[in-house]
């Protein structure tokens, strides 16, 4: 998605290259929020916004050996997933960045009888619009916990996708992930954000 | 035809639209005739909805003396 207050790649890149402090600013304005979220969703709070710094360094550092694969913005994001995955590496977390990948199963076995049809249907719920959903504090903490326990990657998928509405295509090239292994991290990011609210909801 | 299970671990391709072309009409049928799985289907939507309007989904604002500071940041990096 490009971002209108942006000029286009082709005439950003080279003025980036020629260190124009004006396109500097634009491109900071333009990112660096984006690109603490998505350092958030993998490292969390605490270091989000250092990593997002580093990633800037390490953008001008890569810079002229940038491919044009893809456009601007997911280069950039890509840089600051990988150096996200590396502070989680270097500070030894005890989190596996490809414990979504596992295979673990998405649904409790306990949802479906041995012929995979429902054992346990999903319950009605009383509310029917997000609006609705996000009156409540209760449910609002709710989702915002599940989103918090989230693996990195999976956490990483739903930010992108979810909120910030990067095309699959994108988010696989940022975190570095298959098409097949992008599609499972998203649903089982939404499965679990759905159980959290089933657990309200659904009672 | 697909069962429940497999419906509801392909509903996130179904509702980004990202399905081959040749599942899409055992889904459509099996959702058109079980209610349990489209009652699933529109709460992962609503779910997906939710995730996109909740607090979370806000990028932090950036001040501009915060931009001013990456940028010098930046400028020091390329005198290295």
């Amino acid at each position: 998605m490009a971002n209108p207050s942006l000029p286009s790649d082709d005439e950003l890149i080279p003025r980036l290259l020629a260190q124009d402090e004006a396109s500097y600013v634009q491109v900071v304005a333009a990112y660096h929020g984006l690109m603490v979220h998505l350092a958030r969703a993998i490292v969390g709070e605490a270091i989000a916004d250092e990593v997002a710094q580093e990633a800037w360094v390490a953008v001008l550092r890569a810079l002229p050996k940038f491919e044009r694969r893809s456009s601007l913005k997911t280069w950039i994001l890509r840089i600051v997933s990988n150096t996200a995955k590396s502070r989680l590496r270097h500070e030894s977390r005890t989190i596996s960045l490809d414990e979504s990948l596992e295979e673990s199963p998405i649904f409790d076995p306990a949802c479906f009888k041995s012929d995979a049809h429902w054992a346990k249907p999903p319950a009605m719920w009383h509310a029917d619009t997000p609006d609705a959903l996000l009156a409540s504090t209760e449910l609002r903490c709710r989702i915002s916990s599940a989103l918090d326990t989230l693996p990195p990657l999976q956490r990483a998928a739903v930010t992108l996708r979810d909120m910030q509405g990067l095309s699959m295509d994108a988010i696989c090239k940022i975190l570095e992930v298959s098409e097949s292994n992008g599609r499972v991290l998203l649903h089982r990011a939404r499965s679990r954000i759905q159980m959290a609210i089933e657990e309200c909801e659904g009672q | 035809m697909p069962k429940c299970k497999n419906i509801a671990e392909h509903s996130s391709e179904y509702l980004d639209h990202n399905m081959p072309w040749w599942k899409r009409p055992g889904y459509w049928l099996h959702i058109a005739i079980c209610v349990h799985c489209r009652r699933y289907i529109n709460q992962l939507k609503l779910t997906i909805d939710t995730i996109s309007k909740s607090p979370d989904a806000v990028p932090p604002s950036v001040s501009t003396e915060e931009i001013q500071a990456i940028v010098e940041k930046m400028k020091q990096s390329t005198k290295q």
